[in-house]
């Protein structure tokens, strides 16, 4: 599994030492072998998630890199995946990556640089990180382009979730839609974008910077889809004229300034009571206002690596990932709304309670973006920052 | 061979080990400095000078003529040889300034009037560098003004828990900024600490942040670095020489008087010093301006993260290295000053402090009073903060709670190996806090010894030494993350990588050693040469005349320094994160990033517990490291 | 003991050629043994010389050598020399024993006296004794100056290096000091170089001196020999009170000399002037510029000869004479009278004790 490394340390405590590694290129990803290559998993997939019961088991270990908060938040996900998942193949270790600093990026360099990419499977990849590879590395490039044949339960995902990928590289496996989340003491729900420039609203909004921020980018495009590429600058200006503040992060404008009472308004994501019951909060801080009926969604996907000689254990991850109970565990852990249809994954009550689904998803598409989100932003944040 | 023969040999190994011993650490720092800094660095700012593989200058033409980043010099710096043109637009803007003296009501809720002297100016396009610029040297003051009263009343006054109190000043420099943050909104917030009290006695709330978020982020920028400024300047005022003032009392000078023609001018490097490292490190400030300030303040750096976060390098690179002109500039300007200033005989002398509550009568006195002010100023903006923290981290939306800590000891006790557990962070800090320390201290003593008396030469070679400093930490990461984690092409298909612990200790020692350099060189420079000259005559080798003689006269230095790099260390996340990313070498403060999810508390829990170590650490370094002191 | 050699000692500061000169070919020679003084105004490179000789400085050409053996490649702690600085340079966080007792853990040999026991001897040597537990600071200038020198001497050093010890103590504990270092000196018969800018204590100290100014040396010699037959008009200002003379020569017959200055004339005797002078002086060109000097213990009111009148300005009482500062058509003219004189006062001076320079 590990690249043939040499180790050599020189020096101790006391003097100054540097452990190098040296390895070599191209010396294959000695991935211990990707189990059966006739591809063929049992068509008649049912709805039990631990399937795999042809009798012919994968083996080998699966690398898959994912966010933070799949693996290591409170009650994520990830470990639960994993248990399930090589209970379904017992020859198969999933092995957890956390996505380095970079993100997507990370992956982006290492392939510019001719540097290893270890990890055979990407999980969370959202709709921009395939037009930032696309738009830096040839494009199709980084990810291989999925046989959807070979993950049965690929038809199961819900229309408007086929995150547009002219190179079929991605499948989504769970949603989330950005929204507002309001003080219904203080404010009473915009109903529209155009409304939040009125002087009911006025220095009552809180965003946050598109720069660095997935749902500041959300927010972003959502308006962008509103007033066209031609005015969402103009419908910004406007935004600044009536006080919106635009901070760096979900972090600091939720829990800095949004729980410490700065603003009544915040722009969050729509499943916020959901941790608001599980916080203990009273709900009138916590009210989910989708501008216009509608919500931006955020489906996340997943891919696998071109370089991965995993593939058939990939395919088999991806079609666990797609079956009903991972769908409900990934959605009540995760707090995230499931990508297949509804008749396909049996969620709680209180999810669905506290869950809110916007009437109308929107989703600023791949072949939008395409070499035009940088610019997009660019021109936002100038227009933002200017001095 | 026989013994007596191999105590020879032994004798003479060391001999001669101890003979290059000082070469040796200066090969050994500058091997590190090439692998960890200049080479991470340089892969980066290439970007700047080159489009399509050919050395360019269009990067820095292209930023230097944009409004956006230079504001009104674009003008200038498109056709700098327009004289007449820039000075017309000068007298124009000068023409245009405007006075008008009118009444006011500026305190809120009260309607006293007070004259106002307003100041018309058409307003200037001061761009992203001029902002930057504007904030740093807003927050440079205001990280003086509160760190000076501290040094006074830590250097003069005697007070049960001095020395303690003195230890946790370096506690804010470890925070992320993102606890920082939070512990601002937690302090100030309209639903905050403050206002909770104030609530108390039926005022309020008051929207502090958003009444002027400028303000916020200076004061923020304050918490970090007024503890920076009072550590340094007490270090000084503890060793003005009494005898020095008492010369000049006798002399006729009244108490001001000798305070300002013989205290002053003691003290003033070292506020300098204070004041420099504020400055350069609130111009590259980064996240806390968009945290409590918004985008609508961003800085330079700000900008920095978001081409690197676009890939675009070639205009981050050129950012970058604008910024680092500026600051290395800066730190020459002062170096060249501080070697003016050497020969300040700077022996540490025992001062005899005052009680600082002997009794009431003198607790109301004028000064006692004003002491006591800037004792609830302090607690205010240094305490509130990391208390309403700590505060936070017990509390959820329904009081009092235990569990974000369960969280933390249930993740210790279960967590599985891809999670991130709070006693290998705790004990990863610790031990890359000692090894830096144990690094940075002989880089910087080296760094000190080979420049403190080489004029000029040594100037240069002594600002470039802070390069660690005045390069933007995004900058630095990067180039990390592409010359060391991704590893370096070597011919025959192989690559060079470091990354893991040592990694992590090495990039720590080089963000640290500049602290031990500033601490330790300006006492170096005002011992008498002829002291190593008498230890050399005497037999003593340059390494043996520097650890017999130098160190334990600059100890006082080299505490402080130690004290510096363990905190660097301590709280350095940037390129921590990148470095160990995929191993167990994680430290609390990504620890902290990490627990940051849709809930905040085991975060804030985490960076409790980050407080609470970093505290207890520097009441012990300091309490063993004093008795090294003189 | 050790015999000091510079030879063609050079030193310049800065890369270039016009870089300031320190040292200017300087070739010396200090005996085994001797008590060697350099002496000149500040920056006339005696304390160079000094540091060159320690190790401290590296020449820009030329060789030091001790005994024969070049010291080019010696760091100072090989050099086995003992050097006391001006600011003494004790070490403060050490005890005065722990100071003098330094140098002895680098002896190479180890069949000397433990360390302990030659402290106490070299504390008895400058009378310390029972000092040793203080600490530096407690101690009066004219101790830690002692305390520098036992320091020094404590590894029995071949050379023993002095620079400017003495500058910072007042007059009356140098001379004891000096008496102090010269008796221990002679006793140790170790080969001592003393820098000082003090020409007097020069003269009172040492067995041989060497005037410098400028980087060069100007003379060497015995003090008498610096005193009473200076080689150049800067010694002959520089050490000692005296009075300089510029005239130009009428005329040379019968062993006399006669020189006018200003309207005045003066005879000198010529075996006063050593055959090289009276042939330089031959050439047309010394004629016109020719100096002589004389002591003001020379300048007498009896003296029948040579006879001027000096125009008193301020009369310094000595004890058993007075020095008298006076003008003469302009020129400053120094006098050493029994009495304090009147306004006006002629002297004279015998033709055999001008030195012509």
């Amino acid at each position: 599994m590990r690249r043939r490394t040499f180790v050599g340390a020189v020096g101790g405590t006391a003097t100054l030492g540097v452990a190098g590694c040296l390895t070599r290129d191209g010396n294959g990803n000695g991935n211990g072998g990707s189990g059966s290559d006739d591809g063929s998993d049992d068509p008649s997939t049912d709805d039990s998630a631990a399937d795999g019961s042809d009798g012919e088991s994968l083996s080998g270990t699966l690398e898959v890199v994912t966010y933070e908060s799949m693996i290591d938040g409170e009650n994520p996900a990830g470990p639960w995946l994993k248990d399930a998942f090589e209970d379904a193949h017992p020859d198969v270790e999933l092995e957890w990556t956390l996505l380095p600093d970079g993100g997507i990026n990370h992956y982006i360099q290492r392939a510019e640089q001719g540097a290893e990419i270890d990890p055979d499977v990407y999980l969370g990849l959202n709709i921009d990180d395939l037009v930032a590879v696309d738009d830096n590395l040839e494009d199709g490039g980084l990810f291989a382009e999925l046989e959807t044949d070979r993950v049965d339960r690929a038809d199961r995902i819900r229309d408007g979730l086929d995150m547009g990928d002219p190179h079929g590289r991605v499948l989504a496996y769970d949603t989330g839609y950005i929204s507002l989340v309001y003080d219904e003491s203080e404010v009473d729900e915009p109903e529209t974008f155009d409304d939040l420039t009125e002087p009911e609203y006025e220095d009552a909004l809180l965003a946050q910077n598109a720069q660095t921020s997935a749902p500041g980018q959300a927010f972003l495009l959502w308006t962008i889809d509103a007033y066209g590429e031609d005015g969402y600058l103009d419908y910004w200006r406007d935004l600044q004229d009536n006080g919106v503040r635009i901070l760096d992060d979900w972090s600091d404008s939720y829990y800095g300034a949004y729980m410490e009472e700065e603003r009544p308004m915040v722009v969050s994501y729509s499943t916020d009571q959901v941790f608001a019951v599980a916080e203990g909060n009273d709900l009138t801080r916590h009210q989910v206002g989708f501008l216009n009926e509608q919500g931006y969604a955020n489906p996340e996907g997943m891919a696998v690596f071109e370089a991965t000689e995993n593939a058939e254990v990939a395919y088999a991850f991806f079609d666990f990932v797609l079956s009903n109970e991972a769908q409900a565990e990934i959605a009540e852990r995760n707090v995230q709304f499931p990508a297949v249809e509804s008749e396909y994954v049996d969620l709680d009550d209180e999810f669905d309670e506290y869950a809110h689904v916007p009437p109308e998803a929107v989703t600023v598409g791949y072949d939008e973006l395409r070499g035009t989100l940088d610019g997009w932003v660019d021109d936002w944040a100038r227009e933002i920052a200017s001095q | 061979m026989s013994p007596a023969g191999r105590t020879v040999f032994v004798d003479r190994a060391r001999d001669c080990l101890e003979r290059r011993a000082l070469w040796l650490t200066a090969l050994a720092t500058a091997a590190v400095l090439v692998a960890m800094l200049y080479l991470p660095v340089s892969i980066v700012f290439a970007n700047a000078i080159l489009a399509d593989g050919a050395v360019t200058l269009e990067h820095f033409a292209d930023v230097l003529t944009d409004p956006f980043y230079v504001g009104v010099l674009a003008d200038v710096f498109a056709d700098p040889l327009a004289i007449g043109t820039h000075l017309a637009s000068l007298a124009g803007w000068l023409g245009a300034i405007s006075l008008s003296i009118s009444l006011e009501y500026p305190i809120p809720g009260t309607d006293v009037p007070i004259p106002w002297l307003a100041v018309e100016t058409p307003g200037v396009r001061t761009g992203l560098f001029g902002f930057t610029a504007y904030q740093a040297a807003l927050s440079t003051v205001a990280s003086v003004a509160l760190g000076l009263p501290a040094a006074y009343v830590l250097a003069n006054y005697e007070f049960a828990g001095r020395r303690t109190l003195r230890s946790l000043t370096i506690v804010p420099f470890v925070l992320p900024g993102i606890m920082v943050a939070v512990g601002f909104y937690a302090m100030f917030g309209r639903a905050g600490t403050l206002n909770s009290i104030l609530g108390v006695v039926g005022l309020g709330p008051f929207p502090f942040v958003e009444t002027n978020p400028l303000a916020i982020v200076v004061l923020a920028h304050a918490f970090y670095n007024a503890p920076l400024v009072a550590r340094i300047t007490v270090a000084a005022w503890e060793s003005v020489d009494r005898r020095a003032v008492e010369t000049a009392r006798s002399l006729g000078a009244g108490e001001r008087r000798a305070f300002r023609d013989v205290v002053v001018p003691q003290l003033a490097p070292a506020i300098l010093t204070g004041a420099l490292l504020t400055f350069i490190f609130t111009f590259m400030t980064f996240p806390i301006v968009l945290a409590l300030g918004g985008l609508g303040l961003a800085t330079v750096e700000v900008w920095i993260y978001d081409r690197i976060q676009r890939l675009d390098y070639a205009e981050a690179a050129t950012l970058a290295v604008l910024e680092t002109i500026l600051s290395l500039g800066l730190t020459y300007a002062y170096l060249r000053y501080e070697s003016a200033q050497a020969g300040f005989s700077r022996a540490a002398t025992d001062r005899p402090r005052e009680a600082l509550f002997p009794d009431l009568e003198t607790m109301l006195s004028p000064k006692r009073l004003a002491i006591g002010a800037y004792g609830v100023v302090a607690l205010v903006v240094f305490v509130g903060p990391m208390a309403s923290l700590v505060v936070g981290s017990f509390t959820d939306g329904s009081g009092f709670t235990l569990r974000n800590y369960a969280f933390l000891l249930e993740r210790q006790l279960d967590g599985a190996s891809f999670q991130t557990r709070p006693l290998p962070a705790i004990r990863n800090s610790l031990l890359f806090g000692l090894a830096t320390l144990l690094v940075a201290v002989p880089m910087g003593v080296v760094i000190s010894v080979l420049t403190v008396r080489a004029g000029r030469s040594g100037t240069v070679v002594d600002t470039l030494a802070m390069l660690p400093l005045a390069v933007s930490g995004i900058v630095f990461g990067i180039g990390l993350l592409q010359g060391l984690v991704f590893g370096i092409a070597l011919p025959g298909g192989w690559r060079l990588q470091i990354t893991g612990a040592v990694a992590i200790v090495a990039a720590h020692a080089v963000a640290a050693y500049p602290f031990v350099t500033r601490n330790v060189s300006p006492l170096l420079s005002s011992l008498d040469p002829a002291m190593v000259e008498s230890a050399r005559a005497l037999g003593a080798s340059r390494y043996r005349a520097l650890i017999d003689v130098e160190l334990p006269l600059v100890a006082s230095g080299i505490v402080a320094g130690a004290a510096f790099a363990f905190a660097i260390s301590i709280g350095e996340f940037s390129s921590t994160v990148i470095l160990a990313s995929g191993s167990e070498s994680y430290t609390m403060p990504v620890a902290v990033e990490r627990y940051l999810g849709r809930r905040s508390g085991p975060a804030i829990a985490m960076g409790t517990l980050l407080l609470v170590v970093t505290a207890v650490s520097f009441v012990v370094i300091e309490r063993v490291g004093g008795r090294y002191e003189l | 003991m050790t015999e000091l050699r510079l030879e063609g000692v050079s030193k310049r500061y800065g890369d270039r050629d016009d870089g300031t000169t320190a040292l200017c070919s300087v070739d010396l020679t200090v005996r085994d043994g001797e008590f060697f003084t350099l002496v000149g105004p500040s920056g006339c490179g005696k304390t160079t010389t000094l540091r060159t000789v320690a190790g401290f400085e590296t020449p820009t050409e030329g060789t030091v050598s001790f005994d024969g053996e070049s010291m080019t490649d010696v760091p100072p702690e090989r050099r086995d020399v003992g050097v006391v600085f001006q600011s003494y340079a004790l070490f403060p966080h050490m005890t005065v024993a722990e100071n003098v007792g330094y140098g002895l853990q680098f002896r190479e040999s180890t069949e000397r006296k433990p360390t302990d026991e030659r402290v106490d001897e070299l504390l008895e040597l400058v009378d310390l004794s029972g000092m040793g537990e203080r600490s530096p600071d407690q101690l009066s200038g004219g101790q830690q100056q002692r305390v520098a020198l036992a320091r020094a001497l404590a590894p029995e050093p071949d050379l023993l290096l002095l620079d400017e010890p003495m500058s910072a103590l007042d007059a009356r504990l140098r001379e004891s000091l000096r008496l102090q270092l010269k008796r221990i000196q002679s006793a140790l018969e170790i080969t001592t170089v003393y820098v000082t800018h003090d020409q007097a204590e020069a003269l009172a100290v040492s067995d041989r001196l060497a005037v410098m100014n400028r980087g060069r040396l100007e003379q060497v010699g015995t003090p008498q020999e610096i005193y009473h037959e200076p080689e150049t008009r800067f010694v002959a200002e520089f050490v000692g009170d005296n009075n300089v003379f510029d005239g130009t020569v009428r005329a040379t017959n019968d062993g006399r000399t006669t020189v006018a200055v200003g309207d005045a004339t003066f005879e000198l005797a010529s075996p006063a002037v050593d055959g090289g002078a009276l042939e330089s002086a031959a050439s047309a060109d010394d004629r016109d510029r020719f100096g002589f000097c004389v002591r003001p213990d020379a300048l007498s009111r009896d003296a029948d000869r040579n006879r001027f009148d000096v125009t008193v300005e301020t009369c310094e009482f000595l004890g058993e004479s007075v020095r008298v500062h006076g003008r003469w058509n302009e020129l400053p003219i120094v006098l050493r009278l029994s009495d304090v004189p009147d306004d006006v006062v002629t002297v004279g001076f015998d033709p055999d004790d001008a030195h012509v320079l």
